[in-house]
């Protein structure tokens, strides 16, 4: 694709994403698309360890749920303004990634997938047990929204949905941008690389231990970051969204829309949040439905939506060249 | 205090060697055919709540109705293996793992469709209770424990003595050599989750008659025996057989002892411990 085609096709997705909320008329539309937006959030994190160093971690939920839970709490419980609340969440996520990280990526494949699995159930287990702390299974409700800005004497007011949509829209593009900037950096060539060869990674003399460290804690951040806008968002938090089902969505996003790519993620968020309500209109078949879509997908697109659908059309335009160029006379 | 202990650890056993029967066909099937089944939960349910039909509605007595749910199960990990794994049998590890989930979900589905939301216990005629020097022996536990020790024994016996089984052991080892011989590799795959998931079914059958089955048990039971393939190392059945042992009894242990909220979060911390000192499992091969 061209440059200038690219900018277009950039600037165009990015007037549309502004005028969304003018153009939605149903309010349970935008719903949906901020819910999407944080996916996208999660799911750009859980790119950073899945599709650029191909260790699959099933911990997101569990991160998700600190953020969750640190900003909820702080703001909740210790009285802090939401946007400090907000802001510190990730951290918190991503301390706790840093300390469960550092052991587990001394281990390889299916044993990290399922220690990170371990760590998942083990959060919310504790979530659901220390009542005093996080309220337990009834949840905690009365979760503020953050307060208006005024920028330049311009009122951003956040209570209403509208104004929330733009912040998250805000918050995914930055994961999406941070996603990019690891891609094409040294960070990111050398996490390809772990993928491809770890030992050879290893032998070169490249500490592959500190760069997958370095993924796994920026998924954490970034699964807070989620966590934390899901929260003052939905007003309400219990345990139970943040199970390895979530862990598992965020896997889902990253590998139906195409895992490594950068716009895979944001296909696949919308995907995994819009697919579960289409399917709402056969709801007793719903699960089997979804988890056959995702049997039939990984069989007959295993590399997910955005590679094939570029590659349909890099195929489309060395056709249309093909057809265009004058042929030569086949008569000598 | 000591006889408490004793308890716990003889209660520990019973779920252990449940726990145990998951983690031997999860092993086989990772072993064997290096794939990380985590349907293997929910295949296991669906056999317990069959289990469950069969004597409730039909009247068959406990092990009659397993024996006909172990056939069932069996046929739907052959036809799992056949229209799932398969086609993705050359594609990276992590799509195996997708499809893994996704199965996870229509099996899940499908339990809920075909029996619906509520908490079974499948009614057992084994209700002693004897009393030996203060400790106190349910029938049902010794039971679950001498059929799950029968299940891993039969497989055992099957996989050394049986010319079938030194198949399945040859392609374990080297699966282009054993193509190679002569071996029919479609065939092994077919028989290790026929295998896996008859033991899963009896696995399934005796949760469901010691504690119960619901929604969602299965996917609790699969991942408990993930841990125990770490606790044993992947790939190895002794390690399974050491590791659900070791998993039941800590966690009886935990709930007797500490807390029986946080006895799974205990579980998980010995997987968690055991892997950092060993990462090859306890009785895995470095």
């Amino acid at each position: 694709m061209s440059r200038a085609l690219r900018v277009g096709i950039g600037t165009a997705v990015a007037i549309a994403a502004l005028a969304l909320p003018h153009a939605l008329t149903v309010p349970y539309f935008l719903h949906l698309t901020i819910l999407a937006c944080i996916w996208t959030v999660l799911a750009q994190g859980q790119n950073l360890v899945q599709g650029f160093s191909g260790y699959v971690s099933i911990a997101a939920g569990g991160f998700m749920a600190i953020g969750a839970y640190a900003s909820a709490l702080l703001s909740v419980k210790a009285g802090w303004p939401v946007w400090t609340s907000m802001a510190l969440a990730p951290f918190v996520a991503a301390a706790f990634a840093l300390v469960v990280g550092y052991p587990s990526l001394r281990v390889k494949g299916h044993y990290f997938a399922i220690v990170t699995l371990a760590y998942n159930l083990v959060i919310v287990t504790v979530l659901n047990n220390y009542e005093s702390f996080t309220g337990g299974e009834a949840g905690m409700p009365n979760i503020q929204r953050p307060a208006a800005l005024v920028l330049g004497g311009l009122q951003l007011s956040f209570a209403g949905r509208e104004g929330y949509y733009y912040l998250v829209l805000l918050a995914a593009a930055a994961a999406t941008a941070g996603g990019a900037l690891v891609l094409h950096s040294r960070v990111g060539r050398v996490l390809i690389a772990i993928r491809q060869n770890e030992m050879v990674v290893d032998a070169l003399g490249v500490a592959a231990w500190r760069y997958k460290l370095f993924a796994f804690v920026a998924s954490g951040f970034l699964a807070g970051l989620a966590g934390a806008l899901y929260a003052h968002f939905i007003g309400f938090l219990n345990p139970e969204p943040f199970g390895t089902d979530q862990s598992m969505n965020a896997i889902l996003a990253v590998t139906l829309g195409g895992s490594g790519t950068l716009l895979g993620p944001i296909v696949g968020a919308f995907l995994v949040v819009t697919l579960p309500e289409y399917l709402r209109v056969a709801d007793t078949y719903r699960l089997v439905a979804y988890g056959l879509l995702l049997v039939l997908a990984t069989i007959f697109m295993p590399r997910g939506i955005v590679p094939m659908v570029s590659r349909g059309f890099q195929g489309m335009a060395t056709r249309l060249a093909a057809a265009l160029r004058p042929r030569p006379d086949p008569t000598p | 205090m000591i006889t408490e202990a004793l308890q716990q650890v003889l209660n520990g056993l019973a779920i252990g060697s449940v726990y145990t029967l998951i983690a031997v066909g999860l092993t086989i099937v990772f072993g064997i055919l290096g794939i990380a089944h985590f349907a293997h939960g929910s295949a296991a349910m669906s056999g317990g709540y069959l289990t469950f039909i069969l004597t409730e509605r039909l009247g068959l007595g406990f092990f009659p109705a397993m024996a006909v749910a172990l056939i069932a199960g069996a046929a739907l990990g052959v036809v799992l293996e056949r229209l799932a794994y398969r086609p993705v049998r050359d594609a990276p590890q992590i799509n195996a793992f997708i499809i893994a989930l996704g199965l996870t979900m229509i099996l899940e589905g499908g339990n809920l469709l075909l029996f619906g939301p509520d908490q079974v216990v499948i009614p057992t005629p084994y209700q002693h209770v004897y009393t030996v020097g203060g400790l106190v022996v349910a029938e049902l536990r010794i039971q679950v424990m001498l059929t799950a020790s029968l299940a891993v024994a039969a497989m055992a016996t099957f996989v050394s003595r049986t010319r079938a089984g030194r198949s399945i052991r040859a392609v374990a080892q080297n699966r282009q050599a054993a193509v190679l011989m002569g071996v029919n590799a479609d065939a092994v795959a077919t028989m290790v989750f026929a295998l896996s998931s008859a033991l899963g079914v009896i696995g399934g059958a005796l949760v469901g008659a010691l504690l119960a089955i619901a929604p969602g048990v299965g996917e609790g039971l699969v991942v408990k025996g993930f841990a125990v393939l770490i606790l044993g190392g992947l790939g190895s059945i002794p390690g399974a057989i050491v590791g659900g042992l070791v998993l039941g009894v800590s966690e009886a242990l935990a709930a007797g002892f500490i807390s029986s909220a946080y006895k799974d979060v205990i579980a998980f911390l010995v997987m968690i411990g055991v892997l950092l000192v060993r990462p090859e499992g306890l009785l895995g091969k470095r």
